[in-house]
């Protein structure tokens, strides 16, 4: 985990972001999840989700599989351990920025 | 750290915010862990279907294989037909831990039943104990995963059962574990864990994260 000048740790910049924090969080709880899910549980739009979701797959820290569900198209996506490991150190970092009180 | 920026120049509440929107979606992922109350439902009323159609024709020997076999046919329909109306979906560690004990129990039953239909054993007090502790175990193993008291509860009462079966000297207490078993431990359980899902399915969707 990088340290800025302060000696404060750095957060990392592609989970800092508020959606894709919240797609990270809840895929760690979850094995896969289908992307109407994630838009209906985030409250957000197809094309923010749908970026955000890109710029979590380029970092690795998400994998995504399309396949069908009867004749239906779906979209699911997983964290990958990169992530986890990630998400892990985001929190290590969130810890020291506020002094333990977590 | 005051109130002034931190890392990346976010601010104290800042960060504060962004631990309560994790914590917010980790809960909302843990309480999309489906509870399937259907499945109980069903199984309650296809025992207590054959139980009194048992009652009313006692030496008819097709009762249980038909009411097992409709059972089973049920459970498989309905999990196609819910896998594929289901639109949105996740599926939780949880959920698929729950689904491979109850999955594997349904296989140990069917193996379990079939056979002592077979050979005629089904009215012995061992057999009987041995179903109610098979389906209470389930029960217990589920509510360890899901940290799920009322399941746990349920796991006791079929526990409780299946010793005070091996106590009953006549047919009619037998019964009346049997029935209390069946009312309670599944289709009452099976009616609230959907008043749950419903519940759940009904609640804060959208945390507007984005």
């Amino acid at each position: 985990m990088p340290d800025d000048r302060d000696g404060l740790p750095e957060l990392d910049p592609v989970i800092h972001g508020k959606l894709r924090l919240a797609v990270l969080s809840l895929l760690i709880g979850v094995q896969e999840a289908d992307f109407v899910w994630l838009r209906e549980k985030t409250g957000s739009t197809d094309g923010n989700l749908g970026a955000q979701m890109l710029k979590l797959e380029e970092a690795g820290y998400v994998a995504m599989v399309k396949r069908f569900a009867g004749r239906k198209p779906q979209t699911l996506y997983r964290m990958t351990p990169a992530g986890r490991k990630a998400l892990a150190k985001y929190v290590a970092a969130l810890k020291r920025l506020l002094g333990g009180a977590l | 750290m005051e109130n002034s920026e931190a890392g990346n120049g976010a601010t104290r509440d800042d960060l504060i915010q962004r631990i309560a929107l994790m914590e917010a979606m980790i809960a909302e992922g843990r309480r999309s862990t489906a509870r399937c109350g259907w499945y109980f439902i069903l199984w309650g009323v296809v025992n207590l279907t054959g139980i009194g159609w048992q009652l009313s024709r006692p030496h008819f020997g097709w009762v249980w294989p038909i009411c097992l076999a409709a059972g089973n046919v049920l459970t498989l329909a309905g999990y196609l037909l819910q896998r594929r109306s289901a639109p949105a979906k996740c599926q939780s560690i949880q959920y698929r831990g729950v689904g491979a004990v109850w999955g594997m129990m349904g296989i140990a039953m069917t193996l379990y039943v079939g056979t002592a239909l077979f050979e005629h054993f089904t009215w012995q007090l061992s057999y009987l104990a041995a179903l109610l502790m098979i389906v209470g175990l389930a029960h217990a193993i589920s509510a360890m995963i899901l940290r799920w008291r009322v399941q746990g509860a349920v796991a006791a009462l079929w526990w409780i059962g299946g010793v005070a079966i091996f106590f009953c000297r006549t047919a009619t207490p037998m019964l009346v574990i049997m029935l209390i078993e069946m009312c309670l431990g599944m289709v009452a359980f099976g009616a609230y864990a959907m008043m749950l899902e419903r519940r759940d399915s009904l609640g804060p969707a959208g945390t507007h994260a984005g």
